[in-house]
């Protein structure tokens, strides 16, 4: 098998993924758990990709290293309860994280 | 002659459509310079230029592309390059899962093209617009047009990075844009316990399996939310 063959076979089975549920939502009745279970999805996947995106991105068990990006959250956080809107994350998180990156050595 | 109408859902829709590709832009900002990398390393393996470019239309999922070029270029078996691939994209049947619902009814074509476009960006961008009350068709148009409009940004970083070579901006941490909008996401979103639980439970579990072989912490986490969600009693505040 050649790198074309593989590149087609991994998107055709990840292609398989992303329409399996939607396919057989129209065949299948979901269970009732199973249908409260997939309305936490969405946060619970949006809560891993940030955490798992800012643990990627924070060299090891430093604590120097995770303040930035910890302060970061904490303002966004703030932000986003005090305005209400979504946005306000990244209008002053990444200020933030460019401050304190810049003042506290990693 | 027969008379033409012009439905007047039209300007809405291309107007969904705009505010669905706007609420891409922060994600484009995130994404774009891993997609220059990915076109370096494949222009950097040791296969066909075209063929890592190709990872991009065919797997369209950005870590495990990574894996597919890595794995290929250091000559691994085919069979364990797919099976490492499929595995990272684990999470893409919890995702059509969750957006299942929302696509009921659609014709069997937008369907097929819509589950094409589902990946991280486009789940988080379109779910949220799921959720707001008002018509389904416009929100199937918003998330077509955060969809489309990642799908082409995706494939023209891919081929920037591999034809021109890419010097990151590192000074501008973008690596941090999309954990902080995701932070914006989910603030608003934790008004009841279960979510909160889920939310906080994924978190905690990302983090730990950060190391997790074959990149399944993301898929750990999420499921580990899920349950920890549905230990709570419906309805709990």
């Amino acid at each position: 098998m050649n790198a074309w063959l593989v590149i087609v076979a991994a998107g055709l089975g990840s292609y398989v993924f992303r329409i399996s549920m939607v396919v057989l939502a129209d065949r299948v009745t979901m269970p009732r758990q199973l249908e409260r279970a997939s309305t936490f999805v969405a946060p619970a996947a949006f809560a891993a990709l940030a955490a798992g995106g800012i643990a990627a991105n924070t060299a090891g068990v430093d604590v120097a290293a995770w303040t930035a990006p910890l302060g970061a959250v904490v303002v966004a956080v703030i932000a986003v309860r005090l305005t209400g809107r979504p946005y306000a994350a990244l209008l002053a998180g990444m200020p933030t994280l460019w401050v304190l990156t810049a003042v506290v050595p990693a | 002659m027969t008379a033409v109408t012009v439905a007047p859902i039209r300007g809405v829709r291309g107007g969904e459509f705009a505010a669905g590709a706007r609420a891409m832009v922060p994600w484009l900002a995130g994404v774009t310079p891993f997609g220059l990398v990915i076109g370096v390393s494949a222009a950097q393996a040791d296969i066909p230029t075209l063929a890592g470019w190709l990872t991009g239309p065919a797997i369209y999922a950005g870590s495990s592309q990574v894996a597919a070029i890595e794995m290929l270029d250091a000559g691994t078996a085919p069979v364990v390059v797919v099976i490492t691939a499929l595995v990272i994209n684990l999470r893409l049947i919890l995702y059509s899962g969750a957006i299942a619902a929302h696509w009921r009814g659609t014709p069997r074509w937008w369907r097929a093209m819509a589950a094409y476009l589902l990946i991280d960006p486009s789940f988080v961008v379109g779910i949220d617009r799921y959720q707001r009350p008002g018509d389904r068709s416009d929100a199937h148009t918003y998330y077509l047009g955060g969809a489309i409009t990642l799908w082409v940004g995706w494939l023209l970083a891919i081929g920037a990075g591999a034809t021109l070579g890419a010097q990151l901006p590192a000074a501008l941490h973008l690596e941090f844009v999309i954990p902080l909008y995701l932070v914006g996401e989910i603030v608003p979103k934790l008004g009841d316990r279960a979510t909160r639980r889920a939310a906080l439970t994924a978190a905690v579990v990302a983090v730990v399996a950060i190391s997790a072989p074959m990149h399944v912490g993301v898929v750990l986490a999420i499921v580990a939310g899920l349950v920890a969600a549905l230990t709570v009693k419906e309805g709990s505040r």
